[in-house]
């Protein structure tokens, strides 16, 4: 019975799942068509000024632009389900092609980025709620306040003038030289600005939230009680304190997942970086509709995916949060 | 025999913003094993802290400023952090007072008892400290240690919680087991079990306890020794008959005569006047003298010695110095045993000075009025989709015009949620309610007379501290009920109404311009019922109102409740937990469980002849303040778990009682 329970309880997580991406497929797909703007000028580009009306005409027609809206749709959910999803206005190619290039990049940089903040705030916050106001948490916190302050494009410059324009040791832009596209070790040279930019940004952000919140935790009855048991301040920190601060990190990291992954849209402007950020900004800017879907429905799924999965670890983590929800599930099954 | 435990001359003080706070000042103390040492005293009079500090468990900004702390001969005063850890545990551990958070909610309980068993036996195998963690639940009372042991603590109730916690300061056989305040947050039912527990499990295994708890009743049934403890000092010490039959310090007199057990008959309840000093800047002379009726001048001027009474008997106070004038103690009772002693008489002497202040009216109530009449009133809370729990079921019954009616049981037992119906905050899912006649349930009735019902009802909380906007000064938190109904303040503005009604409930006019934070606990009561009582209420309800109140402060609070019920004249629905309260405030008492009124009669008829099983129960569970008949009495335990369905009989005019509906009840012997 119960383990019936545990596989409606996951079929019931799935069946949101797929409801929320039909959702936001349908929302962004209708969204994307009301914004005012000539949907011709990505496909023609200059050209479309001297169209005559039939030419028009017949372009919108080519395009698949000449029917209303939910036909649209109907038809590019039937294509999506096949693997199309339509050719890019601007680049004139499948829109896969053209994302298949520069997701690399961006999940090159977003992924490590963001491994390192999880990381790295995890055991700043930790480190500075074991020193708690002593000098080394001063400094830090102070530090921290300070890095959050400074605007990144303003950040990224001053790493570049004096990493590559006065030192020489670092490459200032690209995400490879010309001709080295398959030597590692100059991709990760030219990854190493980047990242430091987007980890910097965001890493003082979550380990303030691990440090208050542990903090807050150290000062709870149950900890005085682990005291009194006669625990040593390691066991309480990692053992007891941490496990009631994780579900709250992991939940707020997954939201993260996709703010850093979209926040390295000014990082890959200033280092001329080929990732998907500057990607997205134009197709929404040139009404690149088929590649706005895509990447939109990849955002989009990534975000419902990285909430569900913190949901999924949170309830084992902390057992009420899991007995309210199969409790739930049963009693609807009951019904 | 050997002093396990020996205090001596130690000071504790916190670093604060208004300068240094001298928690605990020159106390010593000693504690012999297997004994019970009881530390009673108001909250801030730093028991607690005295514990903490002995176990280093205070936070970095409280130091040791001088005196010394030495176990079994050993000086542990200067002990690093690294050795404190071995012997916390092992030589004293601790249980707190609330179980509800003590317990760490994402660790399973079983494996909070084997941290406890492993941290000081790292050799123990995985078996063995299973054995042993089973064996310490079954030695608490824990039943099925073998399915709970999986368990998280939000499976637990309160009760088990506190067995589970005290399964864990046991799991090493810890000399000195420090309890702070075990049963206070606990039901009355409940809170003497675990006294019992705590007793017969420290006689099993000869450990020392020390018990601290704000209430002198609870500590008589298991404590060998009483301290009672003000502003930081001791300032009686002896063996519990000492302490309760001959009581030499006044403040202990006034301790005692607090308690609402003793002012049974009376018209008001004692109170000690005024309140504990701040220990900021503790008084020069005796902190108790200011509010102490007994006073002598020296008292202002230098702080009293220990004098010495007996072996095991001593108390600090002027009174006891041979050319201080002999007074007759207030409190305490014949010495029992044949032992006789000198200035003793019994309670009697103290009951003539407030006798008959309010002559209480002895007219019938029942042929009074019907002001709220309840009908078969049913609340169910949905848990989840299907769940659902009956907080509230089928229960029935009138509220006479001018009465104040108390309403007991534990916690959960619904009786907040029949309040809550009866304001319409929470909408019944079944039953109606009936006020002044207009159904106030049905949603169109309540609107019609909207207004008029919004207020003529108030209500008090259990909690000033959040019933009260925070960033509202007094002056408008008490004219916000006028503004609302605009109304026209009877005494010109709405500040000169609130200045009234704040002197009215006892309350300085310096405090207008006051927010809640800034006041304390009684204070905060006090303008949550000013503000109640500005609207000239017709019913006035009161959940819980003095619940998180000192025993002092409590009877300042209900005795004012008593007082302003006589001049009002409104009538008055009041929710509690303690049965004493209850008795000395309420005409009549209806006793709740599992959400069904089990009993409802007059307060003396109840509490003088009760007929259901649960309320004689609930009465056993009365602590009394007498070391001999505390010991003596047994508990009695309601075994069942669900009051069936019943109809609810009168049995003699005006005490009615559940009872089920076919023969074979135990229930009833009228």
């Amino acid at each position: 019975m119960r383990k019936r329970n545990r596989a409606l309880y996951y079929g019931k997580k799935l069946l949101i799942f797929l409801f929320s991406v039909l959702v936001l497929s349908a929302v962004v797909f209708y969204v994307a068509r009301l914004a005012p703007g000539d949907p011709l000028v990505s496909y023609y580009g200059d050209r479309t000024e001297k169209m005559s009306p039939k030419e028009r005409e017949w372009a919108m027609e080519k395009l698949g632009l000449d029917e209303p809206i939910h036909v649209q749709y109907v038809k590019w959910m039937q294509n999506a389900f096949h693997g199309d999803f339509g050719i890019s206005f601007k680049y004139k190619r499948d829109v896969v092609e053209v994302i298949r290039g520069r997701i690399v990049n961006t999940l090159l940089l977003g992924g490590i980025g963001f491994l390192c903040i999880f990381v790295g705030s995890l055991l700043l916050g930790v480190f500075c709620a074991w020193h708690e106001d002593r000098w080394i948490d001063r400094i830090l916190c102070k530090l921290g306040t300070v890095s959050s302050c400074i605007p990144e494009f303003w950040l990224s410059l001053v790493l570049i003038l004096i990493f590559a324009v006065t030192l020489r040791v670092l490459p200032s832009s690209g995400a490879y030289s010309t001709g080295r596209a398959n030597d590692i070790g100059d991709r990760v040279r030219h990854l190493i600005l980047p990242l430091a930019i987007v980890t910097i940004e965001h890493l003082w952000y979550y380990a303030y939230m691990i440090r208050n919140k542990l903090l807050e935790e150290v000062r709870a009855d149950y900890v005085l009680l682990a005291k009194a048991k006669g625990l040593n301040k390691r066991r309480i920190l990692f053992w007891h304190c941490l496990r009631n601060v994780l579900p709250a990190y992991l939940s707020i990291m997954a939201i993260a997942v996709p703010h850093v992954l979209g926040g390295t849209f000014v990082v890959e402007t200033v280092f001329s970086y080929p990732g998907i950020g500057a990607l997205s900004y134009e197709s929404a800017r040139y009404h690149d509709y088929n590649l706005l879907m895509l990447l939109c429905m990849m955002s989009g799924i990534l975000v419902i995916f990285c909430n569900m999965l913190s949901q999924i670890i949170n309830e084992h983590i902390d057992p009420r949060i899991k007995a309210s929800e199969v409790a739930e599930t049963s009693e609807v099954t009951a019904a | 025999m050997e002093n396990l435990l020996e205090v001596k001359h130690l000071s504790v003080s916190f670093d604060s913003p208004a300068g240094e706070v001298q928690a605990v000042r020159n106390v010593s103390f000693s504690l012999k094993r297997g004994e019970v040492l009881a530390i009673v005293g108001e909250s801030g009079c730093g028991k607690s802290v005295l514990c903490k500090s002995i176990m280093k468990l205070l936070p970095a900004s409280a130091r040791i400023k001088s005196g010394s702390i030495s176990i079994a001969g050993t000086d542990i005063t200067n002990y690093r952090e690294r050795d404190m850890q071995k012997l916390r545990g092992k030589v004293f551990s601790m249980i707190f007072q609330d179980p509800m958070t003590s317990l760490n909610p994402t660790i399973k309980v079983g494996q909070q008892i084997a941290e406890a068993v492993l941290v000081h036996d790292k050799k123990k195998t995985r078996e063995q400290v299973y054995q042993r963690v089973i064996e310490l639940m079954e030695l608490v009372g824990i039943e099925h240690p073998k399915e709970r042991y999986q368990l998280y603590p939000y499976n637990f109730s309160g009760g088990m919680r506190q067995r589970s916690v005290m399964a864990i300061a046991l799991a090493s056989n810890p000399d000195i087991l420090f309890a702070d305040e075990p049963t206070t947050a606990l039901d009355v039912t409940i809170q003497a079990q675990i006294l019992d527990l705590l007793r017969e499990v420290q006689q099993k295994l000869g450990t020392a306890a020390i018990l601290v708890s704000h209430d002198l009743g609870v500590v008589a049934r298991a404590a060998d020794r009483v301290a009672v403890m003000y502003a930081g000092k001791i300032v009686e010490i002896g063996t519990a008959e000492e302490v309760y039959y001959d009581p030499r310090h006044p403040y202990t007199w006034g301790l005692m005569r607090s308690l609402p057990a003793l002012s049974k008959g009376k018209n008001s309840l004692y109170t000690i006047p005024g309140m504990p000093p701040t220990l900021v800047d503790p008084p020069k002379g005796d902190a108790y003298a200011c509010r102490n009726e007994y006073a002598l001048g020296i008292d202002y001027e230098e702080m009293p010695p220990m004098f010495q009474i007996t072996d095991t008997h001593y108390a600090a106070t002027w009174l006891l110095d041979e050319r201080a004038p002999k007074i007759i103690a207030p409190v305490g009772r014949k010495s029992l045993g044949g032992r006789k002693t000198g200035s003793l008489t019994t309670e009697k002497a103290s009951g003539n000075e407030e006798q008959n202040a309010f002559p209480r009216q002895k007219e019938n109530i029942l042929s009074r009025e019907v002001l709220i009449d309840v009908r078969n009133l049913t609340h169910q809370f949905h848990l989840t989709k299907k769940a659902v729990i009956r907080a509230v079921d089928g229960v029935s019954f009138q509220i006479y015009k001018g009465e104040i009616f108390g309403l007991v049981g534990e916690s959960g037992s619904g009786k907040s949620t029949v309040a809550r119906c009866l304001m319409n905050i929470y909408q019944p899912s079944a039953g109606e309610v009936l006020y002044r006649g207009i159904p106030i349930c049905e949603k169109k009735a309540f609107r019609a007379n909207r207004n008029m019902l919004q207020m003529r009802r108030q209500m008090i909380f259990q909690d000033s501290a959040s019933s009260l906007n925070q960033r509202m000064k007094a002056a408008d938190i008490i004219a916000e009920p006028m503004k609302i109904h605009h109304m026209t303040p009877p005494r010109g503005s709405c500040r000169a109404e609130a200045k009234f009604q704040m002197k009215y409930v006892g309350l300085d006019e310096s405090f207008l311009d006051r927010y809640p934070p800034e006041l304390s606990g009684g204070q905060r009561q006090r303008l949550s019922i000013a503000r109640a009582l500005a609207m000239e209420p017709e019913f006035l309800v009161a959940d819980e109102p003095v619940a998180s109140l000192d025993v002092s402060i409590q009877a300042q609070v209900i005795n004012l409740f008593k007082h302003l019920q006589q001049e009002h004249g409104f009538t008055f629905l009041f929710i509690a937990h303690d049965l004493a309260m209850v008795e000395y405030l309420c005409d009549r008492v209806g006793v709740m469980y599992h959400g069904r009124l089990v009993e409802l009669a007059p307060a003396e008829e109840l509490f003088s002849n009760p007929l259901h099983s649960y309320t004689k129960t609930l009465l056993s569970a009365i602590p009394v303040p007498d070391p001999v008949r505390e010991r003596a009495r047994k508990l009695q335990v309601y075994e069942e778990d669900e009051v069936g369905a019943g109809e609810f009989v009168e049995v003699l005019p005006g005490h009615f009682v559940l009872r089920p509906y076919k023969g074979g009840s135990t229930d009833e012997k009228a």
